[in-house]
């Protein structure tokens, strides 16, 4: 196990990460992933952002001064429907028009073990801003890359997601489960 | 003799003949295939007039009711035409009804090309429910694993696919129809008469 985490220790270390875009040292956002599952009529609704930022410093020794922001574009959804993404981004949904991005600030980060940690943070979507804990769980791929996953559940009535008829849970489950999948890279 | 009464004396010709013909147990379609045959025409048509009326609807919680219950009579028919074939192949058919070799092949391959898309367009319809990231879980209880990635390319093509295949698939309902109807009463065969339940307790007839 001290052999595993030591091999880590250089990339982390190396994760002071101004992500997002661009920048050889950022996250490898075509790597990294931001999805969703929904339920509909109990049926599994899949869908992710195309677009969105992030700025995470990892500092697995200094967990104080590591953190997390996540900065996502709502209009940039994927659902593979252009009508289910007119419908989303619409009043009763996300309203885009309004609020156009949905925020992630971490507060504090700790180590629960076995390279896992949980990511305790403030989510804001639609004006609503409620605290979140993000569990993570840490690997290395094939690559060397550093692999984040962690999903957590939310509850969309919370954030009014899905407001007016859409506030029937029987049709839309008010329970909306997020994947992340955050990709860093190895130090060079 | 005056016109309809020389109809009425037709008439009575050709419900004789019938009767005899759908009395004849050996050309006529066993009652478990008749059941099966007007089973699957009562879903399909049921889910094409819904398959075509939710697709316009805005998106309401209606609309999604509606598409749940298309795949479960999609995939219900599905599993009906394999019971359908698995029958077949155990009872086989009633010989044709007389006609022409070209009408005789004409019937068989309009059959075999129906058969094939009731087996193909629900396959159709669940890989686009897929590939738009959306489940199908038959009845509300059994879920079906997600086939193809969520794709928007890929949904859109399945969908072209899945309506292309709808407007064969109910092209050759139209001309298997039709062909029923001449048999019936153009040809007066049983070629009908065979595959509708018999009506009142056998040998009521007389």
């Amino acid at each position: 196990m001290m052999v595993l985490l030591r091999s880590f220790i250089p990339s982390l270390g190396a994760l002071l990460l101004a992500a997002g875009q661009a920048g050889a040292q950022g996250l490898l956002i075509d790597k990294s992933e931001i999805r969703f599952v929904s339920k509909q009529l109990g049926v599994n609704v899949e869908g992710r952002f195309r677009k969105w930022k992030a700025n995470i410093v990892f500092l697995p020794k200094n967990l104080a001064k590591s953190k997390a922001e996540l900065e996502i574009d709502l209009g940039s959804i994927d659902l593979a429907s252009d009508e289910s993404e007119t419908e989303i981004k619409s009043p009763s949904w996300f309203n885009t028009a309004k609020f156009p991005v949905a925020r992630f600030a971490s507060t504090s980060i700790k180590n629960v073990g076995e390279n896992r940690y949980e990511i305790v943070g403030k989510l804001t979507l639609k004006g609503v801003t409620k605290d979140v804990v993000v569990p993570i769980a840490l690997k290395k791929d094939a690559t060397g890359n550093s692999v984040a996953e962690g999903s957590f559940p939310l509850k969309r009535i919370d954030y009014k997601v899905g407001e007016g008829m859409w506030s029937d849970t029987e049709m839309v489950a008010d329970d909306v489960v997020v994947r992340i999948r955050m990709v860093l890279p190895p130090l060079a | 003799m005056p016109v309809d009464s020389l109809f009425a004396v037709e008439l009575k010709r050709t419900v004789r003949a019938l009767r005899a013909m759908a009395m004849d147990e050996r050309g006529r379609y066993g009652g478990a295939a008749i059941a099966l045959h007007w089973l699957t025409a009562v879903l399909i048509l049921t889910n094409l007039t819904l398959g075509l009326s939710m697709v316009p609807l805005p998106i309401i919680p209606r609309k999604l009711q509606w598409y749940a219950w298309h795949k479960w009579i999609g995939i219900t028919v599905f599993l009906l035409t394999w019971a359908r074939l698995g029958w077949r192949w155990t009872h086989p058919a009633p010989p044709p009804v007389a006609m022409p070799e070209w009408q005789r092949r004409a019937a068989e391959v309009t059959q075999t090309l129906m058969y094939a898309l009731l087996l193909v367009i629900p396959v159709s319809g669940y890989l686009y429910s897929s590939a738009t990231g959306v489940q199908v879980v038959y009845l509300g209880l059994v879920p079906l694993p997600n086939l193809v990635p969520t794709d928007k390319a890929l949904a859109g093509l399945l969908k072209g696919i899945h309506v292309a295949l709808n407007f064969t698939l109910f092209s050759l309902v139209f001309v298997h129809t039709v062909a029923a109807l001449k048999h019936h009463f153009v040809d007066r065969d049983p070629a009908l008469m065979r595959m509708l339940p018999r009506i009142g307790p056998k040998g009521s007839a007389e």
